[in-house]
């Protein structure tokens, strides 16, 4: 099966000197954990994505498309980057999920992704 | 043969139709000429089904081609050959008790799949109304299916969390047949089936002393059943109960698997209130409830369960071993006491406690309050009892 770890993060935790030596530290270790995915044949695509100021949001409604500057919902953790990878079950994602490098406060949610 | 079907379509409610499909198709074959062997007659037939049914869906979905037949494994031909229903149940309960399955669906999804009551049943045992019960016990089954929870055992470095979740599910399920046992015979059948699962529990993972604790826990408090209720119907607290009604066999099996834990000499909450029902049925070789004792052991599982329930447990064995005055200081002492006078153990404690100490108007203060939350027929039978001797 296909899952989808989405990566959940508060974005301030960069910010300041400190912030940014952790994220390089984080940075490092998606680095570490991509290549281990890689090697064990389970990754299938990941990327991490620009902050959220960076975001613009189409949105749909009865009358039409708007544009809009932002992410979709204004929370505090946001999606800060996916991996999609090819596992035998929830257990062995979830095992994965767990080496993801996250600090205190984010989550990572997994996902299995729809066959049709 | 529900729980083999599930674990080889890792699909329980596909187990569940083709298993009634077979079994309805039984009923005008058999008349017809009856099977030699009519369990592996059923599971043939369930699986026939089961596998058109994949294959039908396959085809709706517009699928890439059509799922290869399953290679034959040595194991489907001993089950063809001999038994047909391989004891799958350890493997469902895990599936059952992931901690992906919502905690609060996990004891009523055990008991529907692994033990298959009815929705109907677990609605009432539950204390929900049937079609929430229905809803919970759907969502559960399709997470199970859809997020691609494995059908296996967990690997033992997986244990800490998976061992616990399923220990915890069985709890619950058996404290709700517990509690219904005091109010109906319904649930004596009910409490039948998790005395067989911990029982299965414990025969297959035998080196876990908290799976040895819990089936040891559940067949001291079952031996006691008989006398959990007086002729009227009234609660019958363990020291007061009619010994002649306790049933010996549970008692030994429960002894043995409660040494047999010991001896792996990792103790647990569950081993630890086994010790506690256990004390309490020394009774009947000493006469005596050792109540000092049961304080040791209440002080010992308050470091696992630091919490009211212990407490409050623990206050009342004080007040017999101590005398109500230190009961009662205890009980005082528990965490949380100021926000327990709404807790109907909480109430029925203090009531007892301030009656053996002699102080009839808080009795008669918490009697009424423990009545006007709500006991189960059989404890207020026992309190109005209890209420009435003090005036």
């Amino acid at each position: 099966m296909q899952y989808m770890l989405l990566v959940y993060e508060p974005e301030d935790l960069d910010q300041g000197p400190e912030g940014q030596a952790s994220l390089m530290d984080v940075a490092a270790r998606h680095m570490a954990l991509a290549k281990a995915m890689s090697e064990a044949g389970a990754m299938q695509a990941g990327a991490g994505l620009q902050p959220v100021a960076t975001a613009t949001t189409v949105r749909t409604s009865a009358s039409g498309q708007t544009l809009h500057d932002g992410p979709f919902a204004e929370t505090r953790e946001h999606l800060g980057g996916f991996y999609l990878i090819e596992a035998p079950d929830l257990d062995a994602a979830i095992k994965w999920a767990r080496q993801v490098p996250i600090r205190p406060g984010g989550s990572c949610e997994v996902r299995p992704v729809a066959t049709y | 043969m529900v729980a083999a079907l599930a674990v080889r379509l890792r699909d329980l409610d596909l187990a569940e139709e083709a298993f009634a499909e077979a079994s309805a198709a039984a009923v005008p074959a058999w008349r017809a000429q009856w099977p030699r062997d009519p369990a592996a007659w059923l599971w043939r037939a369930a699986w026939r089904r089961a596998l058109d049914a994949k294959r039908r869906a396959a085809v709706r979905r517009r699928l890439t081609p059509d799922d290869p037949q399953p290679a034959s494994t040595p194991e489907d031909e001993v089950i063809a050959a001999s038994d047909p229903i391989p004891d799958e149940r350890l493997r469902l309960i895990f599936v059952c008790c992931h901690p992906a399955i919502a905690a609060d669906a996990r004891a009523a999804l055990t008991l529907k799949v692994v033990c298959g009551l009815s929705t109907e049943r677990l609605a009432r045992a539950f204390l929900m109304a049937e079609p929430a019960m229905l809803q919970r016990i759907t969502r559960a089954k399709r997470k199970i299916r859809d997020a691609g929870v494995p059908f296996e055992v967990p690997g033992r470095e997986m244990w800490p969390d998976r061992l616990e979740a399923v220990l915890a599910t069985l709890e619950i399920a058996y404290a709700q047949a517990y509690e219904d046992a005091a109010l109906a015979s319904d649930g004596a059948g009910f409490a039948q089936e998790v005395l067989r699962l911990s029982g299965l529990l414990a025969e297959l993972i035998p080196r876990e002393g908290e799976v040895l604790g819990l089936a040891a826990l559940v067949r001291f408090a079952e031996a006691r059943r008989p006398a959990r209720l007086d002729p009227a119907g009234a609660m019958v607290p363990p020291a007061e109960q009619d010994m002649g009604l306790w049933r010996g066999g549970l008692i030994g099996e429960g002894a043995r698997l409660l040494d047999a834990a010991a001896d792996l000499g990792a103790t647990g909450p569950r081993q630890l209130l086994a010790g506690i029902h256990g004390l309490h049925l020394s009774r009947r070789d000493t006469g005596v409830t050792p109540w000092a004792a049961i304080v040791g052991l209440y002080d010992a599982l308050a470091l696992f369960r630091p919490d009211a329930v212990t407490g409050v447990n623990r206050a009342v064995a004080v007040g017999e071993a101590s005398g109500a005055a230190a009961g009662l200081a205890s009980l005082d002492a528990v965490p949380g006491a100021g926000r327990l006078t709404n807790w109907l153990p909480y109430q029925a404690a203090r009531a007892g406690l301030c009656e053996r100490a002699g102080l009839r108007e808080d009795a008669a203060a918490a009697y009424h309050a423990a009545l006007a939350l709500g006991p189960a027929p059989a404890e207020r039978l026992y309190l109005e009892r209890r209420l009435g001797a003090l005036t």
